[in-house]
């Protein structure tokens, strides 16, 4: 069959030669560059997926682990005293009027859980406070640890009132969180 | 019913175009050759001779003959012959073109294998062809007895008598059709057959056999090479689609397989979750129990006022906690000169693992820049409480 297809070829007009050859060349091109392009994508997807996988056999090997370090880090709170979001925002006012803060607003709580954890975190702003009270909201805060703890801590000089003079104004930002502790995990 | 379109493959490549040309019109000669081994390749000095003794011998001159030889490697004499071209007509060289190969009908035996001694008479309206072997591949004489037109078949023999009255041979085949080509099997010979008589002409002695103007066949050997090229870059084309069409079922299996992975993925991805969020609760949970962001007692640790001795000049107009241990602060200074003494004394502090100073600027004789210090883990104590 080759032969005849080849003297088929052979018997042809040079330009029909040449038209056939040069059409198998861009065909050639075409496909071999929508392979790889396709190709290059598969390899992309495929490495990806393989990490990912990895990463989750990791996870899934420290499911154990993961579950005793979260017993054993809960082993320092008394479920009764942990604080839910409501609890928590309550708290945290009524320490921050103790403290003689007025200029202050919270943000309402982001909430992580399990089944038997969650953690509330709220961001408490106050502006226009001295130094003292801000020290003094933060002291009575460190009180009720470790059931309230802070995360983050962000402290400003008060622009607008060192313009007017007053030095000792601030504006701080907090992000104050809480455990609550399910009582039938205890 | 309709015949299919690919029947042409079944039915094989096609017949050579040979032209077996008259052979009264040729005048034959036998004669020597010498092959000088430093010398040019044996066919071309073959042919060069050839071109000599022609030239020498012709009536006519080189350009005006239709001529070819045969020659096989080893021999000490080829086979020549030549015809002078106005016997042909313009019709008759016009049919040529196009054809594999044009040669005397004699010609086509040449590639006989056949006993020493042996005479090939071949029978054609014209007359009566004898080729005769004595020993190696080469003839040793061609000879031509011409038939007047419309003999009986008792004049065909007594030519015949006539035609190898004079020369001796142990073995005499008559041929009974003129040799037709085979189809072709390849690039490597050329078949003649008559009957069981069969004549295998390689390729390279065949070019030799061609009598047409020796430019011409040239240009077509360029030609057909040329083809060859192209035919061949064709099928390089179709080699690479199969290993291209390959490609594509492996990449097809890999989507599969790939499929089962996401599946696999997307399976776990929620399980996983879940451990990820026990994970960040179990850190947050332990964070809070066992280690508490002190950020106070690390304002007052590095506040310029409250060192000793104090640098009032320098003032923190930005705090902010990173992690556990870090403090990041702005701060500006009238008195640039002040900021690298700060940081040392900030350096030699016990509770600090490293001071960074980052981003100085001046503006208006007054100096800003970033201090970023990480303080040792559980080296701050916790402010007492007011009483």
């Amino acid at each position: 069959m080759i032969r005849t297809l080849r003297a088929l070829f052979l018997s042809r007009l040079l330009r029909e030669k040449i038209l056939l050859v040069a059409l198998a060349l861009v065909m050639a091109a075409l496909w071999l560059s929508n392979l790889a392009g396709r190709f290059g994508v598969f390899l992309a997807e495929e490495r990806h997926t393989t990490v990912s996988l990895t990463d989750q056999a990791q996870w899934l090997a420290n499911r154990d682990a993961v579950e005793k370090l979260t017993q054993q880090s809960a082993r320092a709170f008394k479920p009764e005293q942990t604080l839910d979001s409501t609890r928590l925002l309550a708290a945290v006012q009524s320490i921050a009027t103790n403290a003689g803060l007025h200029n202050f607003n919270t943000a309402p709580p982001e909430d992580v859980s399990t089944a038997q954890f969650s953690v509330h975190t709220l961001q408490f702003t106050v502006n226009k406070v001295d130094y003292p009270s801000l020290v003094a909201f933060y002291l009575a805060l460190q009180q009720k640890a470790p059931y309230i703890g802070v995360e983050q801590f962000i402290v400003q000089a008060d622009k607008a009132m060192a313009e007017k003079g007053v030095s000792d104004s601030l504006n701080a930002t907090m992000k104050i969180s809480s455990v609550e502790i399910a009582r039938k995990a205890r | 019913m309709c015949a299919s379109p690919f029947n042409f493959l079944r039915a094989g490549p096609p017949p050579l175009r040979v032209l077996l040309l008259p052979d009264a019109l040729f005048f034959v000669r036998s004669v020597p050759v010498v092959i000088e081994p430093a010398a040019a390749e044996d066919a071309a000095q073959v042919a060069s001779q050839v071109e000599l003794v022609l030239d020498a011998s012709s009536p006519f001159a080189l350009a005006q003959l239709y001529y070819g030889h045969f020659w096989a490697q080893g021999s000490d004499h080829a086979v020549v012959f030549a015809a002078y071209r106005r016997r042909f007509t313009a019709e008759q060289t016009a049919a040529w073109t196009g054809a594999d190969l044009v040669l005397p009908a004699f010609a086509a035996i040449l590639g006989a294998g056949v006993e020493p001694a042996t005479t090939v008479v071949l029978s054609s309206p014209e007359g009566l062809t004898a080729v005769r072997w004595d020993e190696g591949p080469v003839p040793s004489d061609v000879w031509f007895q011409p038939v007047p037109p419309g003999a009986t078949d008792e004049e065909r023999a007594r030519a015949r008598g006539d035609l190898l009255r004079h020369r001796e041979s142990r073995n005499i085949i008559d041929l009974a059709a003129p040799p037709t080509a085979e189809p072709r099997r390849g690039d490597g010979e050329i078949v003649f057959r008559s009957g069981d008589f069969l004549s295998r002409l390689p390729a390279e002695l065949a070019r030799g056999l061609d009598v047409r103007d020796k430019e011409e066949l040239a240009a077509l050997r360029r030609a057909r090479a040329r083809d060859v090229v192209l035919w061949r870059i064709g099928i390089g084309c179709v080699a690479f689609f199969g290993l291209l069409a390959l490609g594509e079922l492996a990449l097809a299996g890999g989507g599969l397989w790939q499929q089962a992975r996401r599946v696999k993925f997307n399976a776990q991805a929620p399980v996983v979750a879940g451990i990820m969020t026990r994970q960040e609760v179990a850190d947050r949970i332990n964070d809070l129990s066992t280690r508490r962001l002190l950020p106070i007692e690390m304002l007052q640790a590095v506040h310029p006022q409250l060192l000793n001795p104090p640098r009032p000049s320098i003032l923190f107009t930005r705090a902010s906690t990173t992690g556990l241990y870090t403090l990041t602060a702005d701060a500006e200074t009238p008195n640039a000169g002040e900021i690298k003494t700060y940081q040392n004394e900030l350096e030699s502090l016990p509770v600090c693992a490293n001071v960074v100073i980052k981003n100085q600027q001046t503006r208006d004789n007054v100096a800003t820049f970033t201090l970023v210090v990480t303080f040792k883990p559980e080296a701050l104590k916790p402010l007492a409480p007011a009483p």
